[in-house]
């Protein structure tokens, strides 16, 4: 249950960063996708290198950052449509996470005594595919000792609570900041700027500026979650990044559900909450659906599937025809009452 | 105070559906001024009023405000001098921001730093001279208000940083008449109380007969009449056009 909340914790800064962009600026950026691997790539490589883990999950967080910058100035300045822009600065972003780690993957260095981070499977007690592939994680990666310059990661892996509150510091800072600088001029015009951007014109601000501070703070979020989440499962992959934007989405859309309307920190809660549970969710679909023929594999179809539903289900509850479906059903049960 | 001399624009220029919006438009409006500009659709109302917001370039010929040249600013820059309220209530104000926060960005204009700004009093008075109570409801959201309330925030909002200029596009034919007349007369006392420059567009030919100092008429992209006259004689102007209009 620890390693569950620990990895949610750390997936919620990508939710943050998924909020940020698709909930406050309104600018649906798939980057993400890409930032992700991109902070997750920084931050091993770094520790590679022999730089402390703090400073490497913060290069990572301004690698995302420059992957927002990047999406925003080519959306804003070449007039390209964000999402086209986002999927051009993913896919740009796919060799250069290749570049940076010099292959498809690339283990977390570890020192003598470290645990490595419980994975999915076992925090879920296990499925089928851990006995098919227990031959080749064995061989996974080069070995510690074959590296010669080694720091120590951030994280124990020993669930014992260490790494959690480790996890919990960066979660409760990155809350702290992100509902202060909301309730800053600036933070008020990026919000300003989500619900009517050309509104933001006639005060004399720049949108392309808004643009642009919106998206560098969003991908800083889910670069610094993508390079926390490589350290604490022990590994990079170019990969890893595929699907991220849907399964932010989906944690902001749990939190919302769970939080409803209430917009303490400006709604921030919601994709914390939401990324805890959205964790809770999956392993115990890995953990029970295996049995009726689920394959880890298909999670993100489940992923994918329940964002779709939800969207579904709202945009049908606020049809007009749904609307005076409800109307008529409360004038009844009103008139009914009355009867009495 | 602003200043138009031989402007022209023309959409899809070279294109086979090239359109000449505005003819070689000369036009000065004086600080302080009221001037109602009317002309159907098409005739290049609103390109005149893009045209003053930087929203749309000039092919040809110069605009100025205060003798300074603004061919070519961007927006955001054309934006410090010029305050603006559009039809739909819902484009000046924030609606998922509460009305405090809509009066804080309102406050000042132009680039925003990471400090706490508080509401000046200058707004809050603003507020209060409405008469609909919304400075007791300051964290209420902006697009909870009615269409009126929202329009006369907007309005509060584009004169709050005191602009040189108000451009207004048809700010009431969204609204219902009682709404309609109370935005005119916020209209008239921002002019004849703040002295700001008004421009305003619109449809609504008792409007035009009853307000403005000036009458600005256009038709097919061309500036056919100005004419700077007493409330009575714009009234029996816009009385001829809608004769004209209706024969």
């Amino acid at each position: 249950m620890l390693a569950i909340i620990e990895q949610g914790l750390i997936l919620s800064l990508l939710s943050i960063g998924v909020f940020l962009a698709f909930r406050v600026v309104n600018l649906p950026d798939l980057t993400v996708d890409g930032s992700f691997a991109l902070g997750a790539a920084i931050a091993v490589k770094a520790l590679f290198e022999g730089i402390s883990p703090i400073m490497a999950i913060t290069m990572a967080a301004v690698g995302g950052a420059l992957a927002g910058f990047i999406t925003a100035l080519i959306h804003r300045r070449f007039k390209v449509n964000v999402l086209l822009a986002g999927i051009l600065v993913m896919t740009m972003l796919y060799s250069v996470n290749l570049r940076i780690m010099g292959g498809p993957n690339l283990p977390v260095p570890r020192v003598s005594g470290q645990q490595q981070a419980p994975s999915y499977e076992s925090m879920s007690g296990g499925t089928l595919l851990d006995d098919l592939f227990a031959d080749s994680k064995a061989a996974d990666g080069p070995s510690a000792a074959a590296q010669k310059k080694t720091v120590a990661n951030l994280f124990t892996g020993r669930l014992d609570g260490q790494d959690l509150s480790k996890i919990s510091i960066v979660i409760i800072g990155a809350l702290l900041l992100l509902s202060l600088f909301l309730r800053t001029d600036l933070g008020t015009s990026l919000r300003a700027f989500g619900c009517n951007p050309a509104g933001v014109t006639a005060f004399g601000i720049s949108q392309t500026f808004l643009a642009i501070t919106g998206l560098v703070i969003g991908n800083l979020m889910v670069g610094l979650s993508g390079g926390l989440f490589a350290l604490y499962s022990g590994f990079s992959d170019v990969t890893l990044g595929q699907g991220m934007v849907v399964t932010g989405l989906a944690s902001v859309i749990l939190g919302e559900i769970i939080f409803g309307k209430v917009k303490f920190l400006y709604g921030l809660l919601a994709p914390v909450a939401g990324g805890v549970l959205y964790q809770a969710l999956l392993s115990t679909a890995m953990r029970y659906g295996y049995r009726i023929g689920f394959l880890a594999s298909d999670m993100k179809l489940l992923t994918a599937l329940f964002v779709i539903s939800v969207i579904g289900v709202r945009q049908l509850a606020s049809s007009p025809r749904k609307q005076r479906f409800r109307a008529e059903v409360k004038r009844l049960w009103l008139n009914s009452r009355g009867s009495r | 105070m602003v200043e138009l001399q031989g402007v022209t624009v023309t959409y899809n220029k070279g294109m086979p559906n090239e359109q000449k919006a505005l003819r070689d438009i000369s036009l000065t409006v004086n600080e302080g001024e009221f001037v109602t500009i009317i002309g159907p659709n098409g005739a290049g109302k609103t390109t005149l009023l893009k045209v003053l917001l930087g929203e749309v370039s000039p092919l040809k010929g110069t605009y100025r405000i205060d003798g300074k040249l603004m061919n070519n600013r961007p927006p955001h820059h054309l934006a410090r001098f010029i305050g603006r309220v559009y039809q739909d209530p819902n484009t000046g104000i924030f609606p998922s921001l509460s009305i405090k926060e809509n009066l804080l960005i309102a406050a000042k204009k132009g680039f925003r730093t990471i400090r706490f700004s508080k509401l000046k009093k200058e707004g809050l008075d603003l507020l209060e001279g409405l008469g609909l109570g919304l400075e007791k409801r300051l964290g209420v959201l902006a697009g909870e208000l009615s269409g009126g309330q929202k329009q006369s925030l907007a309005m509060i909002m584009a004169i709050s940083s005191c602009p040189r200029l108000l451009l207004l596009d048809e700010h009431t034919a969204a609204l219902d008449p009682r709404s309609a007349k109370s935005i005119m007369d916020l209209t008239m006392s921002i002019n004849g109380e703040k002295g700001i420059t008004v421009m305003m567009i619109t449809h609504n030919m008792e409007f035009a007969g009853l307000y403005g100092r000036r009458l600005v008429e256009f038709h097919e992209g061309s500036l056919i009449k100005s004419e700077a006259r007493s409330t009575q004689g714009l009234r029996s102007s816009v009385d001829r056009q809608v004769s004209s209009a209706v024969l």
